[in-house]
């Protein structure tokens, strides 16, 4: 173990995620042996959908838990951004582009709102997102009137908006998630908002009493994520079309538990993009295998939950160890 | 001094890349205050944990009244009668005196909790250590002092044998220490073994009649405390000789503008009405006793915590400071003596922690330049003598000393005027401690201006050009280094305000 860790090919990537790589194709070769159709493209193309929306979020949430905050609104302000946007598409003949942007907008006024009271008015994350989580739905069903709602097919007028998945066979959503990953990557470790929300995270007083204006940068990590959640919501319909009011909470814990089992500290301070990457993947490759041996959905959610249980466990074992 | 009632023999303990005790010995015996001295680090804590079961040591024997024992946990060791006062009190604020000390083991009447009972025998206890204390006042209402007597009360109510007292004075008034040891008096005259681990060493003249030192996890030796100097057991500390000479004037030049003007600051009932002045190139010294407002006073200068009134000049011109930023703005840097809670990040890097206050320098747009942070981080480590194998090295890593290194480095880095050093060297073994004194030297004859805010009277006099003195939220005193003696500054730091 010890040669292991000194080796420089596995001090360069880490050994927590090497380990979660070889997790994942233990997890993957176990599907493919027990359901060969697992081996098919097409499977392949539906996990990866899984993983755009998802991974998304979770590189949002990301952000939030290195500032030792949480955020249990995501999915379903991500349902709130696909409806609204939506809803201004079907009913309201809004132009595609401007459709995603509201997205996006939306995301990033639930990232303000959590962001502000977390950081100005000092109410406690766990409450302020479970109140955003209830105003999402909430919102999303007055605005629609309960209906979902549809985007367009591909072959319709402003389909091009699928392509963002796929182009023919071509999985182009998967180089756009992999290079909103990279940038998350480089806000977080290459500059002051990423320094300053890691180090606020590890140690908020001590950097507030070195003069930095900690209340903004903590709030710009939910705005980042409420960011990101917007364009999530982008990629769900380009990936499923139809949005319906009043879901969206199972995504929280699975995007959390993608960026728990990648390395980041639920207390704050430390945090790994590539890791939540790796985690995404393995949960969508979860979800995807339940389905495909053909068990209830609801086993993914038993899962999911022993997961986050799982990686937060380890994470306040590796922490205690230090000490 | 009685017979031996505990020997611990050949110690080993070690942790991952840490030989924590090398085959330590001490023995203890009843009727006797022993204190257990070294630097931090050396390894004190760690064996007084071996005793009581919160580490399992490695190798070697605990021999106690006759028989060897090991205990497991700290409820073994406290069942035995082996019990530790700690430095920090665990104490229940909400609760009665009687219910903390009784706490895990409440007296009942059937189902019910018989406080009655509780208070009768708590009661009991303060008598015999010759105490007042109401046993059903709240806990959260007692002095630091008086819960630290409550402490000492539940670990006799446990019918201890042996009381570690873990630097029990550290957050104690003059007279609190002096009952302190009366009671440490009684309980050594009713037979008890006392280990007493303190770092100041004038208590230990005064109330030790043997030392033990030890020096990096090894066993120095024993001197019986009347026959030998303060110098003796310093040697033994660190191995070289420490002088500890008072400063005999002031080095501050006739006519040194000055830099920070406070005049009539109010900030809770802790700062009342302060006024001072600091010039270029001074070591202005705070004295007074734990809780006399000079922390406080510190924080409200800084904008840490709010204040109700009073003006702040810096270099004449009158300035806002309602928060940290803008006292950084206005050249202020502010080195507090929580250093792990206040000071540095510990999960982030000493290049990191070094730039955190000036981070704007160090970037292109929103990017930050590694390479020139590096390049300062460096530097700092250079000039400070920071002992750390890279500017790369997580903080958490450091040892005190240079931990307070890397923070004056965030305050050089951010090129601050005004630096308030607040308790420098707490927690910083002798060695490292001489290198702060000399830094702080260096920095006042480069014209910056430091407030130095000290409890320990020898590091007022070795350092300060000119004291100020409060008590009880106000500045009651004011002299220059010259005229300054640890009486004149001891009376001022306890008069009584009318």
């Amino acid at each position: 173990m010890e040669n292991l860790k000194n080796n420089p090919l596995v001090k360069k990537i880490g050994l927590n995620r090497l380990l979660l790589i070889g997790v994942l194709i233990v997890m993957y070769v176990a599907f493919a042996i027990i359901s060969p159709t697992f081996l098919s493209y097409s499977r392949i193309l539906s996990l990866l959908n899984y993983v755009y929306f998802l991974g998304f979020l979770s590189l949002g949430v990301t952000f939030v838990i290195a500032t030792g905050g949480i955020d249990f609104s995501i999915g379903p302000v991500m349902f709130c951004c696909a409806l609204i946007s939506g809803y201004c598409l079907t009913s309201y003949g809004f132009p595609m582009i401007a459709a995603m942007l509201i997205s996006i907008l939306v995301g990033c006024l639930f990232g303000c709102f959590n962001g502000y009271l977390v950081a100005y008015w000092s109410v406690p994350p766990f409450i302020v997102s479970m109140a955003s989580m209830n105003i999402a739905k909430g919102l999303a069903s007055v605005f629609t009137k309960t209906q979902s709602v549809s985007w367009p097919q591909a072959s319709a007028e402003g389909g091009w908006y699928r392509s963002l998945v796929k182009i023919g066979n071509v999985p182009v959503g998967l180089f756009i998630f992999l290079a909103a990953a990279i940038i998350c990557a480089i806000i977080l470790n290459k500059t002051k908002i990423g320094r300053y929300i890691l180090s606020l995270g590890s140690n908020k007083e001590a950097v507030r009493l070195s003069g930095v204006n900690v209340k903004k940068w903590e709030m710009l990590a939910y705005v980042i994520c409420g960011i990101l959640v917007g364009i999530g919501a982008i990629f769900f319909v380009a990936a499923y079309t139809t949005v319906q009011p009043g879901y969206g909470d199972q995504y929280n814990n699975e995007a959390i538990a993608g960026c728990v089992m990648g390395g980041t500290s639920m207390a704050g301070g430390l945090a790994s993009i590539s890791g939540t990457v790796i985690g995404v993947f393995i949960i969508a490759l979860l979800q995807e295998g339940i389905l495909a041996l053909g068990l209830n959905k609801n086993y993914q959610l038993i899962i999911t939950g022993i997961i986050v249980i799982a990686a937060v466990y380890f994470d306040v074992l590796g922490r205690r160890r230090k000490n | 001094m009685g017979e031996i009632i505990l020997t611990m023999k050949g110690i080993d303990k070690s942790f991952p890349g840490v030989h924590a005790l090398d085959h330590v010995d001490l023995e203890v015996r009843k009727g006797e205050v022993l204190a257990l001295m070294g630097e931090n680090g050396a390894g004190k804590s760690t064996l007084m944990k071996v005793l009581t079961g919160i580490y399992t040591k490695d190798s070697g024997t605990i021999t106690y009244e006759g028989r060897e024992v090991e205990f497991h946990n700290t409820k073994e060791a406290q069942d035995a009668g082996i019990v530790i006062v700690h430095q920090e009190l665990n104490m229940l604020s909400h609760l009665t005196v009687a219910q903390n000390i009784f706490i895990g083991r409440e007296f009942k009447k059937g189902f019910r909790i018989d406080d009655k009972k509780m208070n009768q025998e708590a009661a009991k206890l303060f008598k015999r250590l010759n105490i007042d204390i109401d046993p059903t006042e709240m806990m959260g209402n007692l002095t630091v002092g008086k819960q630290q007597m409550c402490e000492i009360a539940k670990a006799i109510s446990h019918e201890a044998k042996i009381i570690i007292f873990d630097e029990p004075s550290a957050a104690l008034t003059e007279t609190e220490i002096e009952e302190l040891f009366k009671i440490i008096r009684d309980l050594r005259d009713q037979n008890l073994g006392i280990v007493y681990i303190s770092h100041r060493m004038d208590e230990i003249k005064v109330i030790t009649d043997r030392v033990t030192v030890m020096r990096d996890g090894t066993y120095v030796g024993t001197l019986i405390t009347k026959e030998c100097t303060k110098n003796d057991i310093i040697n033994m500390m660190v191995g070289r000789v420490i002088y500890e000479d008072p400063k005999t004037h002031s080095m501050v030049p006739k006519g040194a503008p000055v830099v920070l003007k406070v005049e009539n600051l109010n900030a809770g009932k802790m700062v009342q009405n302060v006024s001072f002045e600091l010039h270029k190139g001074e070591i202005l010294g705070f004295s007074g006793l734990m809780g006399a407002g000079r922390t406080e006073t510190a924080r409200a200068i800084f904008g840490a915590d709010p204040k109700q009134s009073g003006d702040i000049y810096i270099n004449g011109k009158k300035v806002t400071i309602n928060n940290p930023q803008d006292a950084v703005k206005n050249g202020i840097g502010y080195l507090s003596e929580d250093r792990k809670r206040y000071g540095i990040v510990v999960q982030k890097t000493v290049a990191e922690n070094t730039t955190m206050a000036s981070l704007e320098n160090f970037c292109n747009g929103v990017f930050i330049d590694k390479k020139k942070e590096e390049k300062i981080a460096q530097e700092y480590v250079d000039s400070l003598a920071t002992k750390t194998p890279s500017v790369d090295q997580l903080v958490v890593n450091l040892s005190g000393g240079n931990q307070q290194k890397v923070v004056i480095a965030k305050w050089l880095t951010r090129n601050c005027d005004i630096l308030i050093f607040d308790e420098p060297t707490r927690g910083i073994d002798v060695g490292a401690k001489n290198e702060i004194y000399k830094l702080m030297n260096k920095l006042a004859a480069e014209g910056k201006a430091i407030i130095m805010i000290s409890s320990e009277m020898t590091e007022i006099l070795r350092m300060s050009d000119r004291i100020v003195i409060m008590c009880e939220g106000k500045i009651t005193g004011e002299i220059d280094i010259a005229e300054a003696t640890q009486e004149s500054i001891m009376n001022l730091a306890t008069r009584e305000i009318g």
